[in-house]
């Protein structure tokens, strides 16, 4: 009943519009201060562990850090060549290669809303100069963004593998598989639509042509190996992986795309290092450079700070030990796995409404972690599973992070993408279902590579 | 008024400044550490725990800026929906909220941090060392005792410093609550309005703090960015 008040309060405070942080750390403190004699310094305490104790989330800023360089630095217009150049010859050639894009960008990016905006900003007025209504090019781009958490590197996989303790490499390897799956899905989907409307398609580009644009998209796309092969040949640990792709995004963009800093020149033209090699020392310092950091620290505020205070309420559910409540009384009502994650995903699908993803799985992955051991429930699995939820939440109103960001680059009202976006969230709960129900999908890769997974509760 | 505009230009420059560089500095020391390991075959010993504390000092600081900026996110549907009169009352209920919040957190972070600046002065970090700079304060604070490792209070004197800030700023937002000049606390996500304030938008005109020259090197950039997309 208790817990019952203190979601409510958080639900209460969201709704006149208290910033989703605060309505968090509000609620728990208040609900500690009601109901138990915990003093306010020791939340002071769980606010500063939040980034003492959980060396998994400096992984975040520095990920945000790698997409924003990758993002500023035109990165996204020769992926989206790259993907053009792909598969931009079926019929709705210029959509299918949109989703494509945004798959090969969420391998660079941890963000939905950041593959979003990076891809939808160049292919949504693309497709609108070849027919495609502005509706069917936002739904697509809008839902086809979700990928940017599920293909590996994920903020929200961090967050998940921060929170109940799983491996941040299992989960990353979990999700390639279902990415797949998913970005096809779309493909096929937009596909037989095309062939019914009729969709123009891209001439087909020559293999020349191709092998260029892969080779250019190449420096780009290398980034997901330094992460993923860092990472499974045990060199360093995630947050390395973030910090070093940060450094290499960095690099790339300032020296080899030159789309940022001291060798970009006036236009398209670029400055060869050779005849300016002080900018070796200059780049550090380029205004393109703080300007790229201060974006990613903004967000990195914004998200830490939800999280942070998602960590002080998952501190007050665990001290009135909620998770072991709900545990038994689920299990008491012979709550079978089937049946638990029906549960699962609609805690998560009407949670996903209100919240922001991150915020969301700090406080639901303890709730419900427990109940899926007992029933036998692969924690990867079951990440994976939240992962997928959390995309539908961002395309789902009211807070669908996705949906803001596509109202903003497609320069429609929210409530059109909504609609926009709606026939192609059912392809998304299609796989939803499939994800949920098909466990191998998500815990074949990371079995494969790093061998069975030793469960300890 | 003029003035006011110009003290607020120069601490947005100081706070985005701070950002930046706390950002760079914790990517840098987190990167120098792998190459320590791999090509020097060392380690830097008190990499981790300073990128940690850094990590602490952007989000906690920076908290406020993100006030400022209007970058919280949240639902603003609801308040949308409402007529004007309305909407006003929900503002001023909801930044009274937050600073319900602030001030509370204020308390703990105090009641927190005094005793580390006080009788546990003693209490040191794990891994980074004390520089010579802060044994001045040893005679006072730690019986003239010198420290071996940086003492606790200083990282975590971003509590008390950042929810000081937060209160401060959410002050500012209520007077212009108050004062009928905002009706929103968190990001607004209207379409027809500049969304730069929103989390993700890397592409946004950047138009969310009032004073443009602030941001004009980035927005150029930025703008320049576009322009390559839609070409």
């Amino acid at each position: 009943m208790d817990v019952a008040l203190l979601f409510g309060l958080i639900i209460l405070l969201l709704l006149i519009g208290v910033p989703i942080a605060i309505s968090l750390g509000l609620s728990s403190i208040l609900f500690l201060m009601v109901f138990s004699d915990t003093s306010l310094a020791s939340i002071a305490q769980t606010f500063f562990s939040a980034f003492s104790g959980h060396y998994t989330l400096l992984a975040i800023p520095f990920f945000i850090l790698a997409s924003t360089f990758m993002s500023t630095g035109g990165v996204a217009q020769r992926i989206i060549r790259f993907a053009i150049n792909s598969v931009g010859h079926f019929k709705g050639g210029l959509a299918i290669a949109g989703v494509f894009a945004c798959m090969l960008f969420a391998a660079l990016s941890g963000s939905s809303p950041a593959t979003v905006v990076a891809i939808g900003t160049i292919v949504i007025a693309g497709m609108r100069q070849v027919g495609y209504t502005k509706e069917f090019a936002a739904g697509v781009i809008c839902n086809a963004g979700t990928l940017g958490i599920l293909i590996p590197p994920s903020i929200v996989m961090v967050v998940y593998a921060a929170s109940v303790d799983v491996s941040v490499g299992r989960m990353f390897l979990a999700g390639v598989f279902p990415g797949l799956i998913a970005g096809l899905m779309l493909m096929i989907g937009i596909y037989i639509w095309a062939r019914y409307k009729g969709l123009p398609s891209q001439p087909r580009a020559s293999l020349k042509d191709w092998l260029a644009s892969a080779r250019d998209a190449g420096w780009g796309l290398f980034l997901i190996v330094i992460i993923l092969g860092g990472i499974y040949g045990g060199i360093f640990t995630p947050t390395e992986a973030a910090a070093v792709a940060a450094v290499y995004a960095f690099v790339v963009s300032n020296f080899v795309y030159r789309d940022m800093g001291p060798l970009k020149g006036e236009g398209d033209t670029r400055i060869s290092l050779l005849r300016k090699p002080h900018a070796l020392v200059t780049a550090w310092f380029h205004p393109d450079t703080r300007y790229a950091l201060l974006e990613a620290g903004k967000l990195t505020i914004v998200l830490l700070f939800i999280i942070a205070n998602a960590l002080v309420l998952k501190h007050v559910l665990t001290e009135e030990r909620i998770p072991q409540a709900i545990t038994e009384a689920m299990l008491a009502a012979g709550l079978g796995p089937i049946a638990f994650l029906v549960v699962v995903n609609a805690l998560l699908l009407i949670g996903g409404q209100f919240m922001e993803p991150s915020g969301l799985i700090v406080i639901v992955a303890p709730l419900v972690f427990p109940i899926a051991m007992e029933l036998g429930i692969d924690p990867i699995h079951l990440g994976i599973i939240m992962v997928v939820n959390m995309e539908i939440g961002m395309i789902t109103p009211p807070v669908g992070l996705n949906l803001f960001v596509t109202a903003g680059v497609a320069r429609m009202s929210v409530l059109g993408v909504v609609k926009a976006a709606l026939p192609w969230v059912g392809i998304m709960f299609l796989f939803l279902i499939l994800v949920t129900y098909v466990p191998i999908i998500s815990t074949f890769l990371p079995t494969l590579m790093m061998g069975p997974e030793i469960i300890t509760q | 008024m003029h003035n006011t505009e110009s003290i607020r230009s120069w601490s947005d420059q100081l706070e985005e400044t701070l950002i930046a560089l706390i950002l760079g500095v914790m990517t840098l020391i987190t990167f120098a550490n792998v190459i320590a390991r791999y090509v020097f075959n060392s380690n830097i010993l008190w990499a981790l725990e300073t990128t940690v504390f850094l990590f602490a000092w952007l989000v906690l600081v920076g908290a406020a800026y993100a006030v400022k900026n209007n970058l919280h996110i949240g639902v603003d549907i609801l308040v949308r929906a409402l007529p004007a009169s309305m909407q006003k009352t929900m503002a001023i209920t909801a930044v009274l909220c937050s600073l319900l919040f602030c001030l509370l957190a204020v308390y703990g972070a105090y009641q927190y941090w005094l005793p580390f600046a006080g009788e546990r002065a003693w209490y040191e970090v794990d891994d980074i060392p004390a520089p010579d700079v802060l044994q001045m304060l040893a005679g006072v604070m730690n019986e003239g005792e010198r420290w071996e490792k940086l003492p606790r209070f200083i990282p975590y004197f971003c509590l008390p410093l950042g929810f000081t800030l937060l209160t401060l700023r959410f002050l500012q937002v209520a007077r212009r609550v108050f004062a009928g000049e905002q009706v929103l606390l968190v990001t607004s996500h209207d379409a027809n309005e500049a969304t730069s304030g929103d989390a993700d938008s890397e592409n946004a005109s950047g138009s969310v703090s009032d004073d443009a020259s602030n941001n004009a090197s980035g927005n150029a950039s930025d703008n320049a960015s576009n322009n390559r997309g839609t070409r």
